[in-house]
């Protein structure tokens, strides 16, 4: 699905936002494992969106390209959260680093496209890629 | 993407808003209609001339007190009814959506401008500062106060029916006057809310008042002589021909916000990328309803292989913009607020044909997403072959229409600019710097864009605008709304 305004990319990071939260919960309901850096993670996508959010309400206007700022294409950054029934930690782990590499892509793309809107906007996409970067080593060195 | 949850249920009846009390009209009721299912969402109330006399009848004794109370003190009623926007931001965006149409992204930028106006005014114990001189003759001393009038009637208009009122209200109140809204008819509930927040936040009975109505309301503001001044936003046959004579007959300061044909400008050397969009916002956001917008495109020089590939780019653009209820968040335009307004436009369109334009784009019967019948839509229209002296050009469309003018340079551009009736927001889209100057230079109108579509000063500027869009002296917003709401009062002292 094309994502072309404002409104409709802040609600799909809302989207992606709570199913990777979900899926890191769900991977530390099944395995048990690693709870200081899972639920971490999962408290820190609602901080993510939050802050993304605060920042479209802050600065949007009826006067920037609002409604025709971006143009991404949402299955781009689709992915699967399952996981098969013998999946190993290690499957889990290599899962969640496929998610946010897709997630990172979608922030690196999501600030370039939207240079045009207020700067609060890009920024804090760009923000929070930064965070996110720094989760894939540290999945990495799980297991 | 899911559609929004609508925030008005049933069919609310808006009440005025007068002496901190909810006071149902006593004159005839009138349906407001959503213009995307067409289906009446509220009822207001058509005030008689005896509601809008007690309403400023009200705010004239809510002064008193008001004008005494310290601009600190009146900064922190409206510090909190900030504090209030904010928290009631979407439900106030949803509103506007629903009332009016327009998509969700628009109506929340219209909350955001909104609250800033209330966010500038809160400046008020700075702003509205006099002066001083030491000594002007030996022992003599002399300074300024900014004070307050008393009573401003604020009319405003069915295209941004949260924000406009804001332009005034904030300063008005802020500087020690008490204020009288009238609301437009057609969308009444984005001012009832407001006032809702208004009197959550505690503000003295009869500061802050609404009267919804028609002509009598106003005219009841043009003839009482209790109303110090007049903000107006509407249309110039209303704004020249009836505001400002009568303000001035009747001794009133005024400022007077009108129609206008914008000119979007585009030179060879410009960003196409970055232009197409912004034209896109300027000439079919708000599905053009709004006095800022784009009218007609002049494109510049006479190379037919840019000429050519612009409008490609252009037309390709607007043709792909998705029309249907602005709560579904993909939606990028919504529908015009009511059915004559559309039969005029099209009005426009036929004109336009029948003086020799071209339809480029056809947008009179667009594809509506969703499924909602087409009563109010329109799509983007496009029309080449525009020539200047076209009432397409001369009058306001006040639609999703851009109408395509060729130059051979930016001279006649400019002359073009210049010659027409309105003034209010016109734009240049270039690379270059020396061109962009001359256009700034020349130009007369009140904003000039330089890569803006939307020439739409921040709160902190005034909401400018020039011959034929404005009739006045100072604008809406700002230092200059300060100035608007203050008479200078000099006092000279010298002890003996």
């Amino acid at each position: 699905m094309k994502l072309q305004t404002t409104a409709e990319t802040i609600s799909f990071v809302k989207e992606l936002e709570e199913k990777s939260a979900k899926f890191y919960e769900d991977v530390f309901r099944k395995y048990s494992k690693d709870e200081d850096v899972l639920l971490t993670f999962a408290g820190e996508n609602k901080k993510y969106f939050t802050q993304i959010q605060r920042a479209y309400y802050s600065v949007i206007s009826d006067a920037i390209e609002g409604c025709y700022a971006f143009k991404l294409n949402s299955d781009d950054y689709e992915f699967e959260t399952a996981l098969a029934e013998d999946a190993t930690y290690s499957d889990a782990l290599a899962k969640a680093i496929e998610i946010e590499e897709k997630i990172l892509d979608f922030y690196h793309v999501a600030a370039y496209q939207s240079m045009s809107l207020m700067a609060d906007i890009p920024r804090n996409f760009k923000i929070v890629a930064k965070k996110r970067k720094n989760r894939i080593p540290t999945l990495e060195s799980l297991g | 993407m899911a559609i929004l949850e609508e925030p008005i249920k049933g069919v609310p009846k808006i009440k005025n808003y007068v002496d901190g009390e909810w006071v149902e009209s006593k004159g005839e009721v009138m349906d407001v209609v959503n213009p995307l299912t067409c289906e009446t969402i509220a009822q207001v109330g058509i005030s008689t001339r005896e509601e809008i006399d007690d309403a400023i009848q009200a705010a004239k004794e809510a002064y008193v007190d008001w004008r005494r109370t310290p601009p600190v003190a009146r900064c922190r009623y409206l510090l909190r009814l900030g504090q209030l926007l904010e928290e009631n931001f979407e439900e106030l965006s949803r509103v506007q959506t629903q009332e009016h149409g327009k998509t969700i992204d628009e109506s929340r930028g219209e909350t955001r401008r909104g609250i800033e106006n209330v966010e500038v005014a809160c400046g008020i114990p700075t702003l509205m500062q006099g002066a001083s001189a030491e000594d002007i003759a030996s022992g003599i001393d002399e300074y300024l106060m900014r004070v307050p009038l008393g009573v401003f009637g604020i009319i405003s208009p069915f295209n941004f029916p949260f924000m406009i009122p804001l332009w005034s209200a904030p300063y008005a109140v802020a500087t020690g006057n008490t204020v009288v809204i009238k609301p437009t008819e057609q969308c009444p509930i984005s001012q009832s809310k407001l006032a809702e927040l208004v009197d959550e936040a505690g503000f003295p009975p009869g500061v802050w008042n609404v009267v919804n109505g028609e002509k009598t309301v106003v005219n009841g503001m043009l003839e009482h002589p209790d109303i110090k001044g007049i903000t107006f936003v509407g249309s110039t046959p209303t704004g020249r021909d009836v505001i400002f004579p009568k303000c001035g007959a009747t001794g009133k300061r005024s400022i007077v916000q009108c129609g206008a044909s914008n000119m979007m400008v585009v030179m060879p050397d410009c960003n196409v990328r970055g232009t197409v969009p912004a034209l896109m916002t300027s000439f079919f956001g708000n599905a053009g309803q709004r006095c800022l917008a784009g009218q007609n495109l002049i494109v510049v020089g006479e190379d037919d292989g840019f000429y050519n590939e612009f409008m490609e780019a252009v037309t390709a653009t607007a043709k792909e913009i998705i029309i249907g209820n602005g709560l579904d968040e993909s939606v990028q335009m919504g529908p015009v607020k009511d059915v004559q307004k559309k039969e005029r436009i099209l009005g426009y369109i036929e004109s336009g044909l029948k003086d020799g334009a071209t339809l480029r784009l056809d947008g009179r019967k667009p594809n509506v997403v969703g499924g909602y019948p087409d009563t109010c839509f329109l799509g983007p229209t496009i029309m080449e072959n525009v020539r200047p002296e076209m009432r397409v050009v001369t009058e306001e469309i006040f639609g999703p229409t851009m109408g395509v003018i060729r130059t051979k340079d930016l001279d006649e551009a400019i002359q073009i600019c210049n010659d027409n009736p309105y003034h209010n927001a016109d734009a240049i889209f270039t690379s270059s710097g020396k061109d962009a100057r001359k256009f700034q230079y020349e130009v007369n109108c009140g904003s000039i864009g330089i890569n803006i579509g939307i020439v739409a000063p921040m709160a902190f500027f005034p909401f400018s605008g020039m011959s034929g869009s404005f009739y006045g002296i100072l604008h809406t917003q700002g230092k200059e709304a300060v100035r608007f709401f203050t008479e200078s009062k000099v006092c000279i002292h010298r002890w003996i």
